[in-house]
């Protein structure tokens, strides 16, 4: 049962903040010394298994965003270990990857393309997505016509239909109007019924409470706690108030 | 170590498509189309033979030394042409290839994906475009100079500087997503590299040690390449200086692709 999806071992990310854009040059050719840094994440290590959902909570920069990316695959860790085994589809950007001259049918395929599928595969969950982002006649206009309402759900739907094994999901699901979040909230929940493991970022304490029974506490980067969602909101109550 | 051809591995298809859809992308919206990928280098082709053959009135025929007794004598303008076909490919692999990730930093920084095929599939699509030029060039070749065995040497040229200018967008296209200033450089040294090929003149025709340094310069050995097939009727390996050169220039940028790639991929979705 407990088949780990998410292993992050001693993992911890640097960046490097140059001065200036001259540093920025000169680190092509040599190495900084003494640059400036800020470690976004410090030595983290979790586990998350198959099936799990986990919530992510904690203040602007303590290392959420980091350690999404990691998951995702976009970012790299500069020490430690990440191993994630099965397809991460991210609702992080929605509209990230589409191609504004293009419609809305082909930027399905394009999407689908840049997330590794095949033809065959995105004819199949085609019509799934367009009837699920609810565009209408406007599936075969450019999308630079489209509304960022209508991009969003064009994007929600595109990530939610591939059939991931790990969804990681932004704070951002303001997609659209109430009946449209309705029915995203609804569809993540089906997702995570089906057996997906998905990993849950917010700021807004209930809606973890309502998705996710697990949840990790980041603070600068390192793992405060890491529980039930309900110890966990409480750490994290506790430590706003004590500021 | 060799994470360029793992990335490739498996996406051959998805590059094709993505390349598709490169050039719809650039070409989509505006009324004649892929007809734009014709027009500018056509116009540029006419300004330079306006500006030399009547404009300079003294350059109306262009005698090759090609090392035999006899110099190769053609007019301005078939020289010219034969020559820049190449260019405009050359050119904007450079330039293009060079901006290519931080244009399309969407891949790198919000989602997960083989960073190298970008410099792939950017490239193929460039790769079109030099194909419906080649077709125009090849059409007038038939009728000014003549068909020959040896236009198949362009099998071997156009593949050869088609990986070799991606294996320097490997080196170019991170360090300038690194750090404007590089790409600025890039871009403006252009037109001075164009100056400095042999593409308006015969490169072969300085004086020593002129002429044995401008064997370095890796874009004289591609447009004289592409006259060898189209012009003077020459094998590639009839000039074993100019070939050996070359493939010491093209092991190096390889090499040195493969370097810096590995060195700065990692660091790429944090600094774009």
């Amino acid at each position: 049962m407990a088949e780990p999806i998410i292993t992050f071992k001693n993992v911890s990310k640097t960046y490097i903040l140059y001065k200036n854009d001259q540093a920025r040059f000169k680190a092509l050719f040599f190495k900084p010394r003494n640059p400036k840094t800020n470690k976004a994440l410090n030595n983290v290590s979790i586990q998350i298994n198959r099936g799990e959902s986990v919530g992510i909570v904690g203040d602007n920069g303590a290392g959420k965003s980091t350690l999404l990316k990691m998951i995702t695959g976009v970012a790299f860790p500069d020490e430690g270990e990440i191993i994630v085994n099965g397809k991460v589809a991210a609702l992080l950007e929605l509209t990230a990857g589409f191609s504004t001259e293009m419609t809305g049918r082909e930027n399905i395929y394009l999407k689908g393309y840049i997330l590794g599928l095949e033809d065959d595969y995105i004819k199949q969950i085609e019509d799934k997505i367009i009837d699920f982002a609810e565009l209408g006649d406007y599936i075969d206009q450019p999308v630079r016509t489209y509304s960022s309402g209508m991009k969003m759900r064009l994007g929600f739907a595109i990530n939610v239909n591939i059939e991931p094994d790990v969804l990681v999901v932004d704070e951002a699901l303001s997609v659209g109007d109430a009946t449209f979040k309705k029915k995203c909230k609804n569809k993540i929940k089906e997702i995570i019924e089906a057996g997906t493991t998905v990993l849950y970022v917010s700021h807004n304490a209930s809606s973890v409470q309502e998705i996710c029974p697990r949840s990790i506490f980041l603070k600068k980067g390192t793992v405060i706690y890491d529980g039930p969602t309900e110890k966990t909101l409480k750490v994290y109550e506790d430590s706003k108030k004590k500021k | 170590m060799f994470t360029i051809f793992k990335e490739h591995k498996g996406f051959g298809k998805q590059i094709f498509l993505l390349a598709k859809n490169e050039l719809i992308k650039t070409y989509k919206g505006a009324v004649i189309g892929p007809l734009w990928a014709v027009v500018k280098p056509a116009f540029t082709v006419f300004v330079y033979w306006f500006a030399f053959s009547c404009g300079i009135k003294t350059l109306k025929a262009v005698h090759v030394n090609l090392g035999r007794l006899e110099p190769f004598s053609t007019d301005f303008f078939t020289f010219m042409f034969i020559g820049i076909i190449p260019w405009f490919f050359i050119q904007d692999s450079i330039t293009q290839g060079a901006k290519t990730l931080r244009t399309n930093r969407q891949f790198i920084t919000k989602v997960k994906f083989p960073v190298s095929t970008i410099l792939t599939y950017t490239a193929l699509s460039r790769l079109f475009v030099h194909m419906i030029l080649m077709v125009i060039m090849y059409v007038y070749v038939l009728f000014a100079v003549g068909p020959s065995w040896y236009n198949l040497q362009f099998f071997l040229y156009c593949p050869l500087m088609f990986i070799f200018f991606v294996a320097l967008s490997w080196s170019t296209a991170p360090m300038s997503a690194f750090s404007k200033d590089f790409e600025s450089l890039i871009v403006s040294i252009m037109s001075g590299i164009f100056w400095l090929s042999g593409i308006m003149y015969d490169s072969y025709g300085f004086g020593q040690p002129l002429a044995f340094i401008m064997l370095f310069n890796p874009i004289n050995f591609f447009v004289n390449g592409y006259r060898n097939c189209f012009l003077y009727n020459r094998p590639f390996y009839d000039y074993g200086t100019e070939l050996a050169i070359f493939l010491a220039e093209f092991i190096v940028v390889f090499a040195l692709g493969i370097f810096n790639y590995n060195r700065l991929r990692k660091k790429l979705p944090d600094v774009l």
